[in-house]
């Protein structure tokens, strides 16, 4: 058990290391690049504003002329205490609380999609493998990868197109009924699947064919081995050798995977709320880049950092307890 | 396994033959096509006209022949796409192949750089950077390459790894063979393969994730690419007006470049692990269509 | 390691998993099913659905000295109201808070009668007190002087009659629209706030027809009607109601499913797609009557000195095409003197369609350039310059303004078309800003400083006051161009209030204008406006001009609120 405990603090101990470094870039990506982003930030107020008045509101912002390294210690400082900051275009409300709003969002959907396709997928890829050859092995690989090679927000576009103002059957926008209030009751909850059934299906059909094909191939490998074979040649019904020893065997590379996904997932649902007006991080990412608001823009990208990294630390947890080979 | 060898197995397996086809027609096209079709920014109709005799996938919503757009298209994207695909496995390769072969303090050291990079959110980082460099081709082009080496590194890294350590590797060391020369002539071409299929992996992330940038308006809209293609489809309300021709074939073009790569790809991955190879239903049927075109069929899997 | 019962014991939970899914299946098909396809049900009857901002979700501030999408729409549409509104359609000051105003010694002071008898949405009674303390806040807080009143005031305070009187620093007459739209604050609210500045004012008291949230979602907020609004039996309209869109496209989704009764953006393809989905009850007009878009020849450049090259390069250009390519045909062409139909009192009559420079007349563009020393040479014909470089020009653009993009690239064929070797360069909004305050640019698009004279217009272009070296940040006047005569003829405009003289200025200015073509106006600004029937009438249009449909233009809407009517016969039906 201690080794357990070792090894998790080892993690942490890195992914402490790899958010301290996201921290850090965040910081200097725009100061890096070109450009006086004060100058930016008040070219909204259309140049009426006197020096005086600029004065006024870079000190509300907290721009300084400080050295960097200063700069530097202040803003570790202040984000140690949660403060990101003021949004731009939000103003005076601090970015952390713009942030807020979405994040739940994003989760929720990209999480519900992650799980559904994860399943789904490794579930066909399992089978694809045993049953070698066969239809669902011949027909479906290169059917989901036709599918996925189409742009995601191609087919996305497309879906909600048909099936949200064509056919109607689905709502085009938001992420609950209107006249619901959030919160433990029937039509909210039912309102809020039902807004995301559409965003989650095109995210599932987009990456199953991944899941199915890293499935299948591991299971192609590990059915090979001496022990499928042993337990085959102990007489073993199928379904228990397929089920007990190969899939769940086959599935412990996929879920180091599953940690990976929740990554790309989280950043990459930002098409998938833009298409569908789903009120998520990624959507309120580009409004930040559109309105040039780079306090809120630089919020974002911490917090979908130290989420994923959050969400694989937990990944690390799961295996751990599924796989006994990392406890030694 | 040299690099005319791979390619001649490549050839002889079917899905890579096809995806091998495919990839060629749209080099090909990228390469000659502007010679065929009118000037893609130029204003030739009405805007939002269906595929005529005139013009052959119809207009834009600005009165631009789609074709010419289509065709004009292709070369950015798939210059950006390899171009990106090559930077990441060059970048992949220098920086996985250090640390694997190395091995130690340097290997720890970029085994944390690189996972680092890896649990970074690509897409968002992408759209930040994007924010703030000035847009084009190059930027996307960096961007692309900034977010997407680490997971060639890491793969190449264990591969890497795992060769430095095999008995032919170790003899050239004892023999007092020089680093330089026992990565270049013994380790390198035992990652042929891998290297290929990291190529085209990162090849189709590039196009796809360019094609993304580009339609959210985070490239430079006033040249022609595939993603800007898109773009102005979606800024137009193609879809509201019913012009499906502005959207379809630009989709159709990145979806078949994909397809084709991705073909490839599994190609590559059943030279190097012929376990994988299926006898499949699909290949069975394409192959009948091969023989009716009168092209060899050949016995498929003879490359163990 | 493992025996056979645990494994029994697996499958178990694999089919209790089996027997799950059927009911999760049934669970989202019911909520499929009965999930209402239009959520249209949800909106009372009596209630306007306005779409104006474009944000993914609402954050709740409704300061009324923050620039527009930083606090929500409805803080300066609906309610903090102002002294007066500028209609920019009739041209003219519609009395609100104020009755009247009045110069005092030419433009040395202004002073504004007090409506009577308006109350606060709390019930306390409105004075000419309270106008005082808004002005003098902004005094004390110069971070909330976002319009820069202060540059040119001197001292705010009552006269024995309770007037408001405005005393200046200077004469500053184009003053006016700014002071008299400055949205007016309660004193006895905002003197007990510790920051007025970063006060996000979550429940406004103030005087305007809205001032009651009735609810507020990231999704949805709406505002009631305020119990004390002066203006009797007004408004009409129950409560205004604010979804959320990120986007034009869901704007214009919203509008052609007859879920929106007002917006303001900007649809492609306006007829077919939205009109004629309910020819009858939808309506869109766009007048244009605001600024130009112009292309700003650079200074920096040494060609462009060249008044003769100036005039070339607008005389290349097809407007029309321009027009139809990056406008839909929404706008119309500018006149000769770059002034749009909303400054028709202010034209000048000698100055007729087809003079100048502002048409397009290629024939007059090749003769203004040999005659500079211009002249085509070399097999690709195009023109060389005094180094006997071709002459070749970058078009700066900023990359997500699709109408622009659009416009540059038909500019750049134009002037292909003439020999001058263009090319349409896209930064991004920071870069491109930059490079155009510094005035280090060849030629690029750009809106122009507007306002209800033609006084801030031209002084944006030509003033030399605005001049600054190359490099340096200046917000008006990117190209650098300065004219000693306007120079004069503008500071004689800021200290006088009689119309007639500003007038005569005014066409004196045009004239420069005609003569130096110091930027070339590419088309007009439309304002964008829809509107839907179905639920409400009295929308003003084409035939019913009494303001600008379009909700973009704060205090205007207040206009239209006051207004607007249900729709006859319809009443309480929710559809």
């Amino acid at each position: 058990m201690n080794r357990s405990i070792e090894y998790l603090l080892r993690r942490l101990g890195f992914y402490t290391l790899a958010a301290w470094i996201a921290v850090t870039l965040n910081f200097l990506i725009p100061r890096l690049m070109p450009g006086d982003p004060a100058q930016i930030m008040f070219a909204r107020f259309k140049g009426e504003m006197s020096p005086e008045s600029i004065g006024a509101l870079r000190e509300t912002f907290g721009i300084s002329d400080a050295p960097l390294w200063g700069q530097y210690f202040t803003y570790l400082k202040h984000l140690l205490r949660g403060d990101m900051g003021i949004s731009v275009s939000n103003f005076p409300e601090p970015v952390i609380n713009v942030i807020a709003s979405g994040l739940l969002w994003s989760i929720f959907l990209a999480g519900s999609a992650l799980v559904i396709s994860f399943f789904i997928g490794t579930s066909l890829g399992a089978l694809a493998a045993w049953r070698r050859g066969g239809f669902l092995d011949s027909v479906t690989p290169p059917l989901l990868a036709l599918l996925g090679a189409f742009p995601y927000f191609w087919m996305a576009m497309l879906t909600l197109f048909v099936f949200g103002f064509g056919l109607g059957w689905f709502p085009l926008w938001h992420a609950y009924p209107e006249g619901t209030s959030p919160g433990f009751n029937l039509p909210f909850l039912f309102g809020a699947l039902y807004h995301a059934t559409l965003p989650a299906a095109t995210m599932v059909i987009a990456s199953l064919g991944g899941w199915m094909l890293a499935m299948r191939n591991t299971m192609v490998g590990i059915l090979g081995s001496d022990y499928i074979t042993y337990a085959r040649a102990r007489g073993l019904p199928p379904r228990q050798v397929l089920i007990r020893y190969a899939a769940r065997n086959a599935l412990l590379p996929n879920i180091t995977g599953f940690g990976m996904a929740l990554g790309f997932v989280l950043g990459g649902a930002l098409l998938t709320e833009i298409i569908f007006s789903y009120p998520g991080q990624g959507y309120l990412l580009l409004q930040a880049v559109r309105a040039q608001d780079y306090p809120l823009m630089q919020g974002l990208f911490l917090t979908i950092t130290l989420a994923v990294l959050g969400a694989n630390w937990l990944v690390d947890i799961a295996t751990l307890i599924l796989d006994p080979r990392t406890r030694r | 396994m040299n690099i005319r060898q791979l390619f001649s197995h490549l050839l002889v397996n079917r899905k890579a033959r096809l995806g091998l086809c495919i990839v060629g027609f749209f080099v090909l096209v990228s390469l000659a096509g502007q010679w065929f079709v009118p000037d893609p920014t130029d204003f030739v109709a009405m805007p939002h006209q269906p595929p005529s005799a005139e013009h052959w996938l119809g207009t834009t919503g600005q009165g631009q022949d789609v074709l010419a757009q289509t065709v004009a298209g292709t070369r950015t994207t798939l210059m950006v796409g390899f171009a990106a695909g090559f930077l990441v496995v060059l970048i992949g390769a220098v920086i996985g192949g250090v640390a694997g072969y190395l091995g130690g303090r340097t290997d720890d050291l970029l085994s944390l750089l690189i996972n680092v990079f890896m649990i970074m959110p690509g897409l968002p980082l992408m759209v930040v950077l994007a924010a703030w460099l000035p847009p084009g081709p190059l930027t996307i082009l960096a961007v692309l390459v900034l977010t997407g080496w680490a997971w060639n590194a890491r793969v190449l890294r264990a591969q890497t790894l795992s060769l430095s350590q095999r008995d032919f590797v170790l003899a050239a060391k004892v023999s007092g063979e020089s680093p330089l020369r026992i990565v270049s002539a013994e380790i390198l071409p035992n990652m042929l393969s891998l290297m290929t299929s990291s190529f085209i992996g990162a090849t189709i992330y590039a196009i796809g994730a360019q094609v993304g940038l580009e339609f959210l308006g985070l490239g430079d809209i006033s040249k022609v690419t595939w993603g800007t293609n898109l773009y102005w489809a979606s800024n137009d309300s193609a879809l509201l007006l019913g012009s499906w021709w502005t959207f379809v074939p630009t989709g159709f073009c990145i979806a078949l470049l994909g397809f084709g790569l991705t073909l490839v790809n599994f190609g590559v991955d059943e030279i190097a692990n012929p376990r994988l190879a299926t006898e499949s239903l699909w290949v069975r049927k394409l192959k009948k269509h091969a023989t009716v075109d009168g092209s060899t069929p050949v016995v498929k899997g003879g490359v163990a | 390691m493992t025996s056979y019962y645990k494994s029994k014991h697996d499958r178990k939970k694999l089919r209790s998993l089996a027997a799950i899914l059927p009911f999760v299946i049934a669970v989202l098909a019911i909520t499929v099913v009965s999930g209402c396809r239009k959520e249209r049900s949800h909106v009372r009857p009596g209630v306007l659905t306005v779409a104006q901002e474009q944000q993914s979700s609402w954050v709740r501030n409704f300061h009324p000295f923050l620039p527009m999408g930083v606090a929500r729409w409805g803080t300066s549409a609906g309610i903090y109201e102002p002294l007066m509104i500028f209609n920019r359609m009739a041209g003219e000051y519609v009395p609100w808070l104020a009755t009247a105003y009045e110069w005092q010694g030419g433009a040395e002071a202004l002073i504004f009668t007090i409506r009577q008898g308006v109350r606060w949405s709390d019930g306390t009674p409105f004075s000419a007190s309270d106008v005082v303390y808004t002005f003098n806040l902004l005094h004390e807080k110069p971070a909330l002087d976002t319009g820069g009143l202060w540059d040119y005031l001197a001292s705010v305070e009552l006269d024995e009659e309770d007037r408001v009187v405005l005393t200046f620093s200077r004469p500053y007459s184009p003053g006016l629209m700014s002071l008299a739209q400055l949205p007016i604050v309660p004193a006895h609210i905002w003197r007990k706030l510790d920051d007025p500045v970063t006060f996000t004012n979550p429940n406004p008291v103030a005087t305007g027809p809205f001032t009651e949230v009735l609810s507020f979602g990231g999704q949805v907020y709406e505002l009631g009607r305020n119990p004390y609004y002066w203006k009797d039996g007004y408004p009409k309209i129950e409560a205004l109601r604010f979804p959320a869109f990120p986007t034009n496209e869901q704007v214009t989704l919203a509008l052609i499913n007859g879920e929106l009764d007002w917006a303001g953006s900007f649809v492609p393809a306006i007829d077919r797609i939205f009109v004629a989905r309910d020819p009858e009850h939808h309506g869109y007009w766009f007048p244009a009557v605001a600024g130009s878009v112009y292309l700003y020849p650079s200074q920096w450049v040494e060609e462009f000195r060249d008044v003769r090259v100036r005039k070339a390069l607008s005389l290349a250009l097809d407007r029309a095409m321009i027009n139809r390519i990056a406008m839909y045909n929404y706008t119309l062409l500018p006149e000769p003197t770059g002034l749009s139909e909303g400054y028709a009192k202010w034209r000048h009559p000698g100055i007729k369609p087809g003079d100048g420079w502002v048409h397009h007349d290629v024939a007059a563009a090749e003769k203004l350039l040999d005659e500079a020393g211009y002249r085509r040479s070399g097999k690709s014909g195009m023109r060389t310059g005094r180094n006997g470089k071709p002459l070749a020009f970058e078009i700066s653009v900023i990359a997500g303004w699709s109408d622009w993009v659009r416009a540059c690239q038909v500019i750049a064929r134009n002037l292909r078309e003439i020999g001058i070797d263009a090319r349409v360069k896209a930064y991004d909004f920071t870069g491109w800003f930059e490079k155009v305050q510094r005035g280090e640019f060849e030629l690029s698009i750009g809106w122009a400083d507007d306002g209800p004279t033609p006084y801030r217009v031209f002084r944006g272009i030509m003033a030399t006051e605005t001049v600054k070296p190359f490099g340096d940040t200046s917000y008006v006047n990117w190209q650098r161009f300065g004219n000693k005569e306007a120079d004069e003829l503008l500071a004689r405009f800021e200290g006088t209030v009689d119309f007639q003289k500003q007038r005569e200025i005014a066409l004196r200015l045009q004239e420069i204008f005609v003569e130096e073509a110091p930027a070339i106006p590419i088309f007009l600004n439309p304002s964008w406006g829809q509107y839907n029937t179905r639920r409400f009438v009295g929308w003003p249009n084409a035939a019913n001009p009494y303001v600008r449909l379009s909700p973009n233009h704060p205090p205007e809407p207040l206009m239209i609120m006051t207004r607007l009517e249900p729709a006859p016969g319809r009443e309480g039906e929710t559809k």
